[in-house]
């Protein structure tokens, strides 16, 4: 690749660029090797858990939302589940397949949002930029149904706040249509192209035994064979009538994971045409009482990046009592740093990519230490750069 | 669904000699209600029965009640649940600590992923982790105030101090 | 609300700004204080080639020290804020802040959370607010060349008065909390 890589900086996530600041992965190296990783998080911590207890559980709505642009609805879809176990409430049947086709999408964004990052770490920027104007598509068609391309707001406590018209229904068909050919290119290229295999096959390589042991979930684990997926294992929404196929692959890998990826969103592409086809009739709420019952929720969905579990708490009040997240980057940091070791400085962008972290938590500047003495910060930039160059 | 129950059931049985009680809040759901001296042997069982996997460690402030009059004043609490899933069943490990003991042992050493998770329950709640492996914050500030547990209930935010700078 | 009378310093910015107002390519660099990266992804819609922001003549990249705006998104994170006051300290003047996102506006829906600052705009000042969460690219793209225009012709930007619209808000100039209520 040419000198081109170092002219585009993707504005996402906190920059730090040549400023001293406290790492936020910390690599120590001997050598190439690295020999021990760790990790300090909170530069997104905004405190959401604490400021759930002080709003209202419909405001609460509009917060958990907004805990990641990325995987927006799927948040707001897991808070509004738990919410409604509390209040003893199910949304109607049209409603939670709506629920669904949002989720589906919002995999199908993060998925190819995801290729043309990870594309652009390993230095593939024409891959980059393909698949992310191919996602334009998708994030269309989320406008066209909710009215946002992010933060589309679907969930009601109760059911879902638009419907989808045979007129939507066919302008997402069309779109469909569009992103499956522009996957099976994609698929294709991680498949064959030679330049490109290179760089992630065994990348962080785990078996499934450590998959399990690690405590590994969503596409990362599953690229290691291990066969768990929410949708399957504990259904929700309209999950279980129209049930999708666990993607799995064996070589546990990066590569693998690109590839578990790409068929998510073939399977995510294929449900969503059963759903518009067999859309159940009705209302699109149910009540739902202000004051939520006492009593805990535990609502477990999955996230593109894996399971997402929101634990709900209420007193009796129109507040909640607590509600705790637990996102699927937090279970998938651990794999990295187990993985790390034995591994080369210059597959460190590729390996903390490959898990998919939410870039709210990916944190731009990283501490490399080299024996006790000499330790030196480093701009993802420029450990960007390093695995690029490395392996040119 | 048969299988989520008998999922439950495997676990009943083997937290059986450790529990204190048990509790079905859900068809899918187990809690059990452990001593914290137990906890560790509880982990370890679940473990060695390849129970599921720990989807999460959630902790609960429990703030002390009003004082009563003529009674002993009762203190505060947290309580810990330990949220092991397998396939949709879900078997949670509840123990409870009082504010002046609320320490806990790690079991990173036989779940490595509950490092990430026992940093965050003693920077948020204040729980002392014996043997974590890490120092320092995970998600607060460098500069974060020592003995300022930000999800006890007691912790009301700065009230605009820090937005007047 | 274009002071008349102006005080010695604020000429000396005046004239910088004529004089650079003749650059008619702005360096601009990005910085997130701790968003949920939903504006973060519209401004990268905004480099892509249906909206293509590069064609006003701002350009992103990556180092505070050639850059002329700063294009900030977040609500200021407790962690953040040292980092975004440095990048600030480290752009030459004149320089200009571009907050994008109702987090910058006022902490958005994280208004009150105990780690968060606030609204950019506490800690820096700001010289053009995009509401929205996320605000749509054509909004970015708006603010942007609202800048633009209020610097070639060199000055700083005015406030607007919507009207017609509904919207009683004001894109607001200056830098300190009062400017902003009423």
């Amino acid at each position: 690749m040419s000198a081109d890589t170092n002219k585009f900086v993707i504005p996402i996530g906190p920059q730090h660029p040549a400023l001293k600041e406290p790492a936020n992965f910390e690599f120590w190296v001997d050598g190439e090797t690295v020999t021990g990783a760790s990790v300090r998080l909170g530069y997104v911590h905004r405190g959401i858990e604490k400021g759930a207890e002080a709003r209202t559980w419909v405001q609460n709505l509009y917060l958990m939302e907004r805990i990641c642009g990325i995987c927006s609805h799927v948040h707001a879809t897991a808070y509004t589940l738990g919410v409604e176990k509390l209040a003893g409430v199910e949304a109607p049947p049209r409603a939670q397949a709506i629920r669904q086709i949002m989720g589906e999408l919002e995999r199908i964004h993060s998925h190819m949002l995801w290729l043309g990052v990870a594309a652009h770490e390993g230095g593939f920027d024409s891959l980059f930029m393909y698949s992310w104007r191919d996602r334009e598509t998708v994030m269309d068609l989320l406008e066209k149904i909710s009215g946002n391309k992010v933060h589309y707001s679907a969930n009601l406590l109760g059911g879902v706040k638009f419907d989808i018209t045979p007129e939507l229904a066919a302008e997402i068909h069309k779109g469909l249509e569009f992103l499956d050919e522009r996957n099976r290119f994609y698929l294709k290229v991680v498949n064959q192209d030679e330049t490109f295999i290179g760089r992630p096959r065994g990348i962080g390589t785990m078996t499934a035994e450590r998959a399990n042991f690690l405590g590994a979930i969503g596409p990362t684990a599953r690229a290691s064979g291990v066969a768990h997926d929410i949708r399957v294992d504990a259904p929700y929404l309209k999950y279980s009538e129209f049930p999708i196929k666990v993607e799995t692959h064996t070589s546990g890998d990066l590569h693998g994971r690109f590839i578990v990826r790409i068929n998510e969103t073939f399977e995510s592409i294929r449900v969503i045409r059963e759903i518009l086809d067999h859309l159940p009739p009705g209302e699109l709420t149910a009540r739902m009482p202000r004051r939520i019952p006492a009593g805990e929720a535990i609502s477990r969905v999955e996230a593109p990046r894996g399971e997402l579990l929101y634990f709900v708490a209420s007193n009796g009040s129109d507040k909640p009592e607590r509600v705790k997240v637990r996102t699927p980057s937090l279970c998938n940091w651990s794999t990295v740093l187990s993985l790390a070791i034995g591994l080369k400085l210059a597959d460190m962008p590729m390996l903390l990519t490959g898990i998919d972290p939410c870039f709210s938590c990916n944190d731009r500047s990283v501490s490399v230490k080299r024996g006790t003495q000499d330790s030196s910060m480093w701009s993802w930039e420029k450990l960007r750069h390093y695995g690029i160059e490395y392996y040119r | 669904m048969a299988s989520t129950i008998g999922a439950l059931g495997a676990v009943e049985a083997v937290l059986e000699p450790l529990a204190v009680s048990f509790n079905r809040p859900q068809p899918e759901r187990l809690d059990a209600v452990i001593r914290p001296d137990d906890l560790l042997t509880a982990v370890r069982t679940m473990v060695n029965e390849s129970w599921g996997f720990l989807s999460a460690i959630v902790g609960l402030d429990h703030p002390a009640p009003a004082p009563v009059e003529g009674e002993a004043e009762v203190e505060g609490s947290i309580e810990v649940l330990y949220t092991f899933c397998k396939g949709a069943a879900i078997a949670i490990l509840r123990t409870t600590l009082p504010y002046s003991q609320a320490v806990l042992p790690t079991i990173s050493g036989l779940l490595p992923a509950a490092m990430l998770y026992e940093w965050e329950l003693r920077e948020m709640f204040g729980v002392e982790v014996i043997g974590l492996p890490v120092t320092g914050h995970l998600i607060l500030a460098d500069d974060w105030p020592d003995g300022l547990y930000p999800l006890r209930k007691s912790f009301v935010g700065f009230n605009g101090e820090e937005k007047s700078q | 609300m274009v002071a008349q009378t102006l005080d010695s310093s604020w000429q000396g910015v005046l004239a910088k700004v004529k004089n650079w107002a003749r650059i008619n390519s702005p360096w601009a660099i990005h910085f997130n204080s701790g968003s949920c990266n939903g504006c973060d992804i519209q401004i990268l819609a905004t480099l892509t080639p249906r909206y293509d922001v590069e064609r006003f003549g701002i350009k992103l990249q990556g180092s505070p020290r050639h850059a002329d705006v700063l294009i900030c998104t977040g609500p200021v994170t407790m962690q953040a804020r040292d980092a975004l006051l440095r990048t600030y300290e480290q752009m030459p003047d004149p320089k200009f802040v571009i907050a994008v996102g109702s987090c910058g506006l006022s902490g958005g829906v994280f208004h009150g959370c105990y780690n968060i600052v606030g609204g950019i705009n506490e800690l820096l000042p700001v010289d053009v607010f995009v509401p929205g969460c996320p605000p749509r690219p054509e909004g970015i793209i708006y603010g942007v060349a609202v800048l633009l225009g209020a610097l070639k012709s060199g000055k700083r930007p005015e406030p607007i008065q919507w009207s017609g619209t509904g919207l009683d808000g004001v894109l607001h100039t200056g830098s300190k909390l009062e400017d902003h209520h009423g």
